[in-house]
């Protein structure tokens, strides 16, 4: 066993020990205090789990991760399975699109379906100007609108891997099918869907939960009663209610708590059955399949449906961006370049924020990421599975849980929380999990023998590595690399609760300029000026990785 | 002189024995080859040998020096040259700087890195292709480029493994000659690890025959073919007919031995051990489908002489296979001439007493 190898497991565990093993069990040792006294026990968890308002959040979540998936899968599969086995036009423009809800922050969304489907809002402005309709209709305040926005929010989790997983199944198991009698749906029911449960899975765990740390887009509908949001409220707005404190912590351990064991199901799931066989795989195409011109046009008519939904975001916010006092009007009536004047002039430090702490964040996931990677896969250190499945367990948490138990953790004793460190540690601690199954998945496409060539000529193992493993890693990693950026540039779940003056991002800025009633262009503008930056980086890895699905997975395919 | 020298190699992964205590030496300058089917061990040795694998018992030693028993040494400081199953040439370097890759290392001139780099492309018929890159070479010459690579930097040992088994059957048998006259020429000592015993054939001066992570024989390929120790062996190197029985009689000064079969009560033949072979011992009597007499018509009586029927024919083109039904036991004879007979037919086969032999 190498010095070498166990002294880097060991300091790789000693930062994992101090940003997620220290925070959790802070946080779960803040939930057992009772407040007023300085005792513990679980009167927070009997309460949460006795009180009627407690109960209800939680089912209410359940049943919104319930209907999120529903929703997704239902629209998802034939939207996948459109992508993948017909072709036809526009493929890779309509792909991008499908991918457009992932890069775009979450709120965006919200604000942009608020403008549009509002009460007041261009569409019901639109009817009612029409005489269609003489009341506005609610489109999106309510548990339908935000299973709406969420659903779609999280299509591409289910879209883009399932359509990977039917593009890449060997044509031979659906045509024997076909030989013993089995019907196109039959087939695909039996056959084609059951093959592609890994990559649903994964997809559907994602899925599931979102609703269980996304406390921000309930709390803009004004709908709060989910359990994301009251922790958030209980938590941020506690004042000297030191037990509601508590019961917003209790809230957050629920939900992580849920969102771990669904997330562990999931993996033990498809672990449990075997998805391969002997195969020899499939043209890169996959199977394509041309169907009469009706259903054709059917589907054509399918994707632009959803490609226009997806595009209503950026187009509206694009809109209410260069715009003023849209209120009343279902368009704009007067155009203007003020709010991004606001943004550029007076708090510019919200976009160096911004990329500053995303990229310090990136420079921590490389560093980490890339030692992590070579220690589970080419090594034999004990202890490095239990390193990968803490890493990968970390995506399972909610956000709020990170943001929360940093909070805690870091305040007094090991004060990180004082230092503007605290936000891209924050940034890296959440993201780390996607950089790490990126180079994951490239580690592994290398092949050892590569390596081994090198040593047998002469090289050690870190010229190998220079030479040879880093060179032919650098396209998977790179992805991996502005995917990541992409992703703590817009995150505000965990960053809420740790920012302090000064210390603003643009989500946060947006944030908070809705927060404080301020003119919603101003945010508008914002969330604006992140899709287009986010949008130029997304365009930037398409280049590198040479398409835009494997962009978004990672030379790995599928999850 | 023994270049290499196995001395008591031990190998496992969690509870698999993959080498089980071998002793194994390779004489300077010879080809050896690792022969055997699927788990044997074959390759976990040649990586040993190499310095990828630690042993968890043994030592290697490579030109006098240990490689284990002073301390691990790295593949890096071997002085070994390898021949990967898939080749591994680097797909991000041209063909040049594969080939060079070594040498640079070991701080070696740049215009002694061309001279030598030309030299060895033109060895192995690559010359003109050094400012290619792998993707843009063929299978065959992409393994000529790990060869170069294994080559240029004049290896004390040459290790390849199953070099051959990515080509075409026709590829394949073309490079086998070639890679056994470009090794003899350099004189360089080597183990060669293959599944495929027409390989090791052709290639080897020696050839040590491995299963189950244990060394069951070592020898020429000649007196592994005419001697095979036992049935492993036999049944490996070529084809061979067992027919099981009982000895009924040994003759000590002839080394030979009456055997019981199911089709005959004294089957004679030869044996390998007389002292081992006692009456009333279970063997199988062996001979090769190529050893067998044929007679259309009942020749003049003697020893070994059976009649038997036609089950199967089949015509491979340079000659002709039967599967004879005598008494009972089917026998497979391999005749280079052509014949009349059909399935259902009867033939005579005369066992020859020399060419029969029994084994454990």
């Amino acid at each position: 066993m190498s010095r070498g190898n166990i002294f880097l497991a060991t300091l790789l565990w000693s930062v994992i020990a101090l940003l997620v093993l220290y925070p959790i069990s802070i946080l779960l040792v803040e939930s057992f205090k009772i407040a007023e006294t300085d005792s513990w026990g679980i009167n927070n968890y009997l309460e949460f789990f006795q009180e009627a308002f407690y109960l209800k959040t939680f089912g209410n979540t359940l049943l919104l991760s319930a209907l999120v998936l529903l929703t997704t899968t239902l629209f998802g599969v034939p939207l996948a399975y459109i992508l993948a086995r017909y072709r036809h036009w526009g493929k890779t423009v309509f792909t991008a699109l499908i991918l457009l809800p992932i890069v775009l922050p979450a709120f965006a969304g919200v604000f942009a379906f608020i403008i549009f489907f509002g009460k007041y809002g261009t569409l019901n402005l639109l009817l009612l100007d029409s005489g269609l309709i003489k009341t506005p209709i609610n489109f999106i305040y309510g548990l339908h609108g935000l299973v709406f926005i969420q659903s779609l929010h999280m299509l591409p989790f289910i879209v883009l891997g399932l359509s990977a997983g039917f593009t890449n199944i060997d044509p031979s198991f659906e045509e024997a099918a076909e030989v013993e009698g089995a019907s196109g749906l039959w087939r695909f029911l039996t056959v084609t869907l059951p093959l592609c449960t890994p990559t649903y899975l994964a997809g559907a765990a994602i899925v599931f939960l979102w609703p269980f740390t996304d406390w921000l887009t309930p709390l803009i509908l004004g709908q709060v009663d989910f359990l994301p949001s009251i922790a958030y409220i209980n938590i941020a707005y506690h004042f000297t209610d030191v037990h509601r404190k508590y019961m917003g912590i209790v809230a957050v351990m629920v939900s992580s708590i849920v969102c771990i064991t669904l997330f562990l199901l999931a993996r033990w799931w498809v672990e449990r059955k075997k998805y391969t066989g002997l195969s020899k795989g499939t043209t890169a195409e996959g199977r394509v399949i041309e169907p009469n011109p009706l259903v054709k046009l059917g589907g054509y008519l399918y994707m632009l449906f959803i490609a226009v939904l997806v595009l209503l975001i950026p187009i509206v916010l694009g809109l209410s961006a260069f715009s003023r006092r849209w209120v009343f009007e279902p368009f704009p009536t007067y155009w203007t370049l003020e709010n991004f004047r606001l943004i550029l002039l007076e708090s510019p430090g919200l976009i160096q924020n911004s990329f500053v702490f995303s990229g310090v964040a990136l420079l921590f996931g490389i560093a980490f990421g890339l030692p992590a990677a070579y220690l589970i896969v080419r090594t034999r250190v004990p202890g490095k599975d239990a390193l990968d499945f803490v890493i990968t367990l970390m995506l399972a948490f909610p956000g709020i849980a990170v943001g929360v138990s940093y909070l805690l953790a870091f305040w007094k004793d090991i004060p990180l929380a004082t230092h503007w460190i605290i936000m891209p540690l924050a940034l890296f601690a959440r993201r780390l999990p996607y950089f790490l199954r990126m180079a994951h998945s490239s580690y592994l496409q290398l092949d050892i023998s590569l390596e081994e060539a090198s040593e047998v000529s002469g090289a050690g193992k870190l010229r190998t590595f220079m030479n040879i493993s880093l060179p032919l890693l650098v396209k998977g990693v790179l992805v991996g690399v502005v995917m990541f950026f992409i992703m703590a540039f817009q995150e505000i779940t965990t960053a809420i609760f740790l920012y302090r003056g000064g210390w603003e991002t643009l989500p946060i800025g947006i944030f908070l300029n809705w927060h404080r009633g301020m003119e919603f262009g101003i945010a508008a503008a914002m969330a604006f000026l992140m899709i287009v930056i986010t949008f130029i980086l997304l365009l930037i890895i398409s280049r590198i990785a040479g398409g835009i699905l494997k962009a978004a997975w990672g030379p790995g395919g599928g999850t | 002189m023994a270049f290499i020298e196995i001395q008591n190699l031990f190998k496992r992964f969690k509870n698999v024995v993959a080498v089980n205590h071998i002793q194994l030496d390779v004489i300077e300058g010879e080809i050896l080859t690792l022969l055997g089917p699927s788990g044997c061990g074959k390759t976990t040795t040649l990586r040993c040998i190499a310095g990828l694998e630690k042993p968890e018992e043994g030592n290697i030693v490579i030109d006098g020096k240990p490689m284990l028993s002073d301390g691990f040494v790295p593949p890096s400081k071997r002085g070994i040259g390898m021949v990967f199953q898939n080749y591994a040439v680097w797909p991000h370097m041209k063909v040049f700087s594969n080939i060079a890759y070594g040498l640079k290392l070991q701080g070696i001139p740049r215009r002694s890195i061309q001279e030598r780099a030309q030299q060895v492309l033109e060895l192995v018929g690559l010359n003109g292709l050094e400012e290619r890159y792998p993707a843009q070479l063929s299978g065959g010459q992409q393994q000529r480029v790990a060869l170069a690579r294994a080559l240029v930097r004049n290896p004390k040992v040459l290790l390849l493994d199953e070099p051959l088994s990515n080509l075409d059957a026709k590829l394949r048998e073309k490079m086998r000659f070639e890679i056994k006259s470009l090794v003899r020429r350099m004189g360089i000592t080597s183990v060669y690890v293959t599944h495929d015993q027409a390989e090791a054939m052709v290639i080897s001066d020696r050839i040590a025959i491995m299963d189950s992570g244990n060394v069951v024989q070592i020898g020429t390929p000649h007196e592994i073919y005419e001697k095979p120790a036992n049935r492993f062996v036999a049944d490996f190197i070529g084809t061979m007919n067992f027919m099981p029985g009982e000895v009924v009689r040994v003759l000590q000064d002839t080394d030979t031995v009456y055997v019981r079969t199911e089709f005959s009560e004294k089957l004679q033949s030869k044996t390998p051990d007389v002292t081992a072979t006692t009456p009333g011992k279970k063997v199988h009597a062996s001979i090769r489908p190529e050893d067998v007499e044929v007679f259309t018509e009942p020749p003049q009586a003697r020893e070994n002489l059976f009649k038997g029927t036609i089950v199967h024919k089949a015509y491979l083109g340079n000659f002709l296979y039967f599967f004879v039904d005598v008494g009972g036991t089917m026998i497979r004879v391999q005749v280079p001439y052509h014949l009349p007979q059909e399935e259902g037919q009867e033939l005579y086969l005369f066992l020859d007493p020399q060419k029969c032999m029994i084994l454990f």
